[in-house]
């Protein structure tokens, strides 16, 4: 089975004005937005402009809009658009290279201020209870072997194009750099560490610039929630000015 | 960050809009439920004004709705997107009018509560 | 490298009203800007016309008769309206900054926008009949 999809998508170049340009591509009906994308570039315009690379929403770098929301089109169904023009345009709030590509460097600056790693110990229990990762190891294996996973998010910026305050105005820290300074400060107990941390996120371009349009968690694809840490991180900034004021 | 400032204003914008809730409240109540004919006559507002308590809750809501204003102005017209010299003269700007309005506010409790016979006039020689 | 910027362009705040996406949080965002403008309007309009109560009775009382009338009254409804809508969504966002009810903030504002409801109900049949 197949299905016949019309893409509109935003072109746009340096110097040039933007223009939506229609494509009609034939998918397989399991197809997802961005095999569609791929369709289009393959059999239309070799031009046009997109970027991927795993195909299975770990990567974080195919995120576009689709019909207005902030999406990861390797993991958005054609179907579910089912005669529906499919609209896609690049994320807000970034410069644009061309066409569906912009530019994350701004992006990845905030993100390191904090240091953030991507990888983070294991949890040590599931659904409540307590699991060993060191089951299947010989003992001399399980003492040296630190488990790691992957941090929630995948830095795709889908955040950065759903929030309003970013919109206004590009001085402000952002979700995910925000996210990223609550993730750091609960991996360390470090108090010299947590007061950089928390310095950093005490700005008036910080958590104070956000006004709680709860947009970044509502479009977030992995389950950060930026604005949970971000009134996490307000609570504990508040707590800790309390505290200093009352030891002077 | 480049000229990193921590920030008061939305831990203030936050208290005094709580209090704003109590303060408003009461201000509404009083002047357009309790009050007869749906709004209060000048021999009505003297009266309501006789109490100093309502004097201070009165004056506390000025202050209180000023200062919630200027913050929350500020924050809008940030959001346009300014350059930091605009951003400077937006703050200095709201200090200004918020400063005025709170001494506007003031001269005209004092020229009513001077003008009315009330009970709490001989404060006002 | 050649970019194209649409997000410094001067009038990138209109983007707050693209309302395609607009989910919950962004309303409740959305409501809270418009009724803080309105309020501050009505504040400014509401002391300069206090001017007439500081000149005395006999400018105050007869512009107290004209406002008393329903075409004024029902301005005072809505002045409720936009008095509730922005303290009780203000409250919501005020307890979430300070770490209450972060995961409810949803059910939050629809708890406190049928208060809100009733409130005004009750106000406007009271400033009505009152």
């Amino acid at each position: 089975m197949s299905l016949n999809v019309t893409l509109k998508i935003l072109r746009s170049r340096p110097h040039q004005a933007q223009r939506y340009e229609t494509f009609n591509v034939n998918v397989p009906d399991a197809a997802n937005v961005l095999d569609a994308i791929e369709q289009a570039w393959a059999q239309h315009d070799r031009d046009l402009m997109f970027r991927h690379a795993c195909h299975h929403a770990s990567c974080g770098t195919c995120a576009v809009r689709i019909n207005g929301a902030e999406k990861l089109p390797c993991i958005a169904p054609v179907r579910e658009y089912i005669g529906l023009e499919i609209k896609i345009e690049p994320l807000k709030n970034f410069p644009i290279v061309g066409d569906l590509v912009v530019d994350v460097a701004s992006f990845f600056q905030k993100q390191e201020a904090s240091d953030f790693t991507i990888t983070r110990p294991t949890e040590n229990e599931l659904d409540g209870r307590p699991i060993a990762h060191t089951d299947g190891l010989d003992s001399e294996s399980a003492a040296i072997v630190p488990f790691n996973r992957f941090e929630n998010c995948i830095e795709c910026g889908i955040c950065l194009s759903a929030c309003p305050t970013m919109a206004a105005d590009h001085k402000f820290f952002g979700p995910a750099a925000l996210a990223a300074v609550k993730r750091q400060l609960d991996k360390t107990t470090d108090a010299n560490e947590r007061a950089k941390l928390l310095q950093l996120a005490d700005d008036e371009q910080g958590v104070w610039r956000c006004h709680s349009a709860w947009e970044c968690t509502e479009a977030c694809p992995q389950n950060v929630f930026p604005a949970e840490s971000i009134m996490a991180l307000r609570q504990e900034i508040t707590a800790q000015r309390f505290k200093n004021f009352f030891r002077r | 960050m480049p000229n990193k400032k921590s920030s008061w204003g939305w831990f203030w914008q936050a208290v005094t809009g709580i209090l704003l809730i109590l303060l408003v409240g009461l201000h509404m109540v009083a002047h357009h439920f309790v009050a007869e004919g749906g709004l209060r006559d000048f021999k009505q507002v003297i009266e309501y004004l006789s109490n100093p308590v309502i004097i201070v809750a009165e004056l506390a809501f000025l202050i209180s709705v000023t200062v919630h204003a200027m913050l929350g102005m500020r924050s809008i017209l940030f959001d346009l997107g300014l350059s930091a010299r605009m951003e400077r003269f937006v703050t200095q700007a709201s200090i200004v009018v918020g400063g005025l309005t709170v001494l506007y506010g003031f001269w005209l409790t004092y020229t009513i509560l001077a003008q009315g016979s009330a009970p709490t006039a001989f404060l006002f020689p | 490298m050649n970019l194209y910027r649409p997000e410094l362009s001067r009038f990138r705040f209109l983007r707050w009203f693209d309302f395609r996406t607009w989910r919950l949080g962004m309303l409740a965002y959305i409501l809270n800007r418009v009724t803080a403008l309105g309020l501050v309007l009505y504040l400014y309009i509401h002391l300069v016309v206090l001017t007439m109560l500081a000149a005395g009775p006999k400018s105050w009382d007869p512009f107290v008769a004209i406002v008393r009338s329903p075409f004024f009254l029902a301005l005072d409804v809505i002045l409720l309206a936009g008095l509730l809508i922005h303290g009780l969504n203000g409250l919501r966002v005020a307890l979430t900054g300070f770490g209450c009810g972060v995961r409810a903030q949803k059910p939050l504002f629809v708890a406190l926008m049928l208060f809100a409801a009733i409130a005004l109900l009750i106000g406007a049949i009271k400033i009505f009949t009152g």
